[in-house]
């Protein structure tokens, strides 16, 4: 009972100290007060920690098994696991917009103070849209959505966390799923505070553009691990639906992809500052949106929070958002034409990194349209959806253009495309033409695979024949240009990803099987043998275990019951992986006369999505850790450079 | 010539292309998603998602991997016939989203079964 009041009055201190500070901020920006700016950024960094308070008591309650709490008995219970327990802080919407909050605070703080030399009037902006978004989120926490609730009886036990999150998964994915939405806030506050105060140096772009990753590489863990999750536990075989909730954690991460190989043309060339911009302020834009309809239920999904009052709160939000961000960028970058006149060349780098841009762009689109179908079509007349086959209709010939400008564009020199260029293209060139040829000599006749698998090996040769002319001539610049090799790393990761979607997409064989203990069954070149099941109590719920054979392998897959959530059940996968295919059972049903029915995957290459996107997090992060980024048109200029130029 | 009308070409091919993308994809595959009176009043031949709630005449066969029910909303009914793994929760009661066609025979074969629970974050919310 006291901690819900200590939570709840933590949140409207909070609420008090962020207004504050963003008014202050903003007004110190306007007037250039040096107090002031110092003021209201001490005011965020309180606001901060009233948040870190709330959030402490918060789990104290889950902890203490506190079930005065509404939201303490909605999402725990004794019998659950106390990992689990502490889950259960961002297992429902109050708790995981109070995350949300929270890593919006501590991240915000950490930008702030790392922002020592940019300027004192980008950092009071900063520090004013910073404090508005936080002031934002804790006015919902505080009077929409508080986790902080009264029962007025204390029940003796909670609900319990629903059975489908009582799972690994739980503990890792949405932390870093949300806290990596929560970290597109920060280069949108720099991106507008730049707008704001109308000027930006070569240290304003390192700052941003290493938010940005941090963002991005929390967003790709994020995605990765949700795909993990949903493979290993949801029994359909697969680990992408095109979900709007799926959907929605995608798009700021196809915008920041976009952002983090755009920025270079601006870092070596002082092009596309404007759109650079749009592209930081679109991947923001994008986590509200997808908020709004990931919370507020208003598109049919199989994720849906529980629909709650805030919809309309961040639906609001988000015309603010969009109609601040876009009023900033007409007003400011309406007054000035690009760069030094001169266009950006179409066949060069900055050309193929401009028309990356505009695919990405054009997947995003794809996705977007996708997801507000339901909703556009349902105001019109007859709600209308589209599933997996849109998506891979419309998307799939961006991809494939994406994945030949991964071949070609890091071959191509700045400025001008020469007959160099031409002869730098035959090992991609090569290595795809094998890659076809291979393919049609095995019987490959499908589309998919016979166009995305040998780009794909174009895009591999060509970061594996960078590397190697590296190793031959100057193995030192390994290191010393470790941005640039780290991105190839990630390139090759990439092309691994791709490599795993498209074989188990492919040649995915499924097959039903009912047996009688001892019977067998193939699929795929798996012979498999059921030995028989067995009941095991495990606590909180019991098990039917069935033991599958195959070779010296055991698999179990199994169905839990929980008995006190009203018995119901959940499906427990059984998958043994190996670099070649995951074997996936499935136990369907037990049936009355003994016998069991399973459902069989054979998933190839699987395995390989998940190597290939821990490549592409490693590349990413050796390539920028202790990174001086090159900056030759930003460090020529001592003076800061106007923006937008 | 300015950077503007230089990427203009460029960047309208690709506009051109994802629009064209976008309209022949949502046009080849997009699903009405209707009620079972919806659906009982203007019978489609095309593929439709129905959302609606199951009977207490669930019947298993074939291992459990064949499942026919009632699938019914405020006034309107009619029998399911799936083929597939069942989601965890189902049960009569609860509301289901089915994917597949109405035949003539006035069964309605669905190749997807969703359940589509008010939550799956949480639990059912307390009450005293």
């Amino acid at each position: 009972m006291i901690l819900a009041y200590l939570g709840a009055g933590a949140l409207l201190a909070g609420l008090v100290l962020g207004g504050f500070s963003a008014m202050l901020s903003f007004f110190a920006g306007w007037r250039q007060t040096t107090v002031f700016i110092q003021v209201g950024r001490r005011a965020f960094y309180a606001a901060t920690v009233m948040t870190v308070l709330a959030a402490a008591v918060l789990e104290l309650a889950l902890l203490t098994h506190d079930f005065s709490l509404v939201y303490v008995t909605e999402h725990t219970d004794l019998s659950t696991p106390l990992a689990l327990v502490a889950a259960g802080f961002y297992g429902g919407q109050e708790g995981s917009l109070l995350y949300w909050t929270l890593i919006l605070g501590v991240l915000g703080t950490a930008s702030l103070v790392a922002a020592g030399s940019l300027g004192d009037r980008v950092l009071a902006y900063a520090t004013g849209i910073l404090a508005t978004i936080l002031s934002f989120f804790l006015f919902v926490l505080a009077v929409v959505a508080s986790p902080f609730e009264l029962l007025s009886l204390t029940p003796p036990d909670g609900l319990g966390l629903n059975p489908v999150l009582r799972d690994g998964g739980m503990l890792i994915h949405p932390p870093v799923v949300l806290a990596g939405f929560a970290a597109f806030a920060i280069p949108f506050a720099f991106a507008c505070a730049a707008l704001l105060a109308g000027r930006a140096d070569a240290a304003w772009i390192r700052h941003t553009r290493r938010f940005a990753l941090l963002a991005w590489s929390l967003q790709t863990a994020g995605l990765l691990l949700g795909m993990w999750w949903a493979y290993h536990v949801l029994g359909w075989g697969g680990y992408w639906g095109w979900d709007p909730v799926e959907n929605v954690a995608l798009m700021p991460w196809l915008a920041t992809t976009a952002y983090l190989h755009s920025s270079q043309v601006q870092e070596r060339r002082g092009r596309l500052r404007t759109w650079n911009l749009g592209l930081v302020i679109l991947a923001f834009l994008l986590v509200v949106f997808g908020t709004f309809i990931v919370r507020s239920g208003v598109v049919p999904s199989v994720h849906t929070f529980a629909i709650s009052a805030i919809g309309p709160w961040f639906l609001a939000f988000l015309f603010a958002c969009l109609v601040f961000s876009v009023a900033l960028v007409a007003i400011r970058s309406g007054t000035s034409s690009e760069g030094d006149g001169r266009a950006v060349p179409v066949a060069s780098r900055e050309g193929a990194f401009v028309l990356q841009n505009l695919l990405l762009i054009g997947v995003i689109a794809v996705v977007m349209w996708g997801t507000v179908l339901p909703l556009v079509s349902g105001m019109l007349g007859a709600e209308r959806v589209v599933g997996a086959p849109y998506y891979e209709r419309a998307a799939g010939p961006l991809f494939a253009a994406l994945l030949a400008l991964l071949a070609i564009g890091p071959l191509l020199p700045w400025r001008h495309a020469g007959r160099a260029t031409v002869r730098a293209l035959r090992w991609p060139a090569a290595g795809a033409a094998i890659t076809l040829v291979v393919l049609l000599v095995l019987g490959v006749r499908s589309w998919s695979a016979l166009i995305g698998l040998p780009l794909a090996a174009g895009a591999a040769s060509t970061a594996i024949s960078e590397f190697g002319r590296a190793l031959l001539r100057r193995p030192q610049v390994l290191v010393r240009r470790r941005r640039r090799y780290g991105a190839y790393l990630a390139h090759m990761g990439l092309v691994v990803v791709v490599a795993g979607i498209a074989a188990s997409h492919v040649w995915q064989q499924e097959k039903d099987v009912t047996l009688q203990p001892g019977g067998s069954a193939a699929v795929g070149g798996y012979t498999l043998t059921y030995a028989g099941a067995e009941q095991r109590d495990l606590g909180d719920h019991t098990e039917y275990v069935a033991a599958m054979r195959f070779g010296d392998q055991t698999l179990e897959p199994a169905r839990a019951t929980y008995a006190g959530l009203g018995g119901q059940a959940l499906t427990h996968v059984a998958i043994s992986t190996t670099p070649a295919a995951d074997l996936y059972v499935v136990l369907a049903a037990t049936n009355e006369d003994g016998s069991a029915t399973f459902r069989i995957f054979v998933n190839p290459l699987v395995a390989w999505i998940w190597a290939g996107g821990a490549v592409i997090i490693v590349g990413v992060v050796l390539g920028n850790v202790g990174e001086t980024s090159p900056m030759p048109e930003l460090a020529r200029r001592r003076s800061p450079v106007t923006l937008p130029a | 010539m300015s950077a503007i009308l230089r990427w203009s070409l460029p960047a309208l091919v690709v506009a051109g292309c994802v629009g064209y993308l976008i309209y022949s994809a949502s046009g080849a595959s997009a699903e009405y998603y209707v009620t079972v009176s919806e659906l009982r009043m203007h019978p489609t031949a095309g593929d439709v998602r129905v959302a609606g709630v199951v009977q207490d005449d669930v019947r298993k066969s074939d291992g459990g991997l064949r499942v026919t029910f009632t699938e019914k909303d405020g006034t309107a009914s009619m029998p399911v016939d799936y083929a597939g793994t069942l989601p965890d929760i189902f049960k009569p009661g609860i509301t289901v989203v089915v994917e597949g066609k109405l035949d003539g025979d006035g069964v309605f074969h669905a190749w997807t079964l969703l359940a589509k629970c008010p939550s799956r974050f949480s639990t059912q919310p307390y009450t005293q």
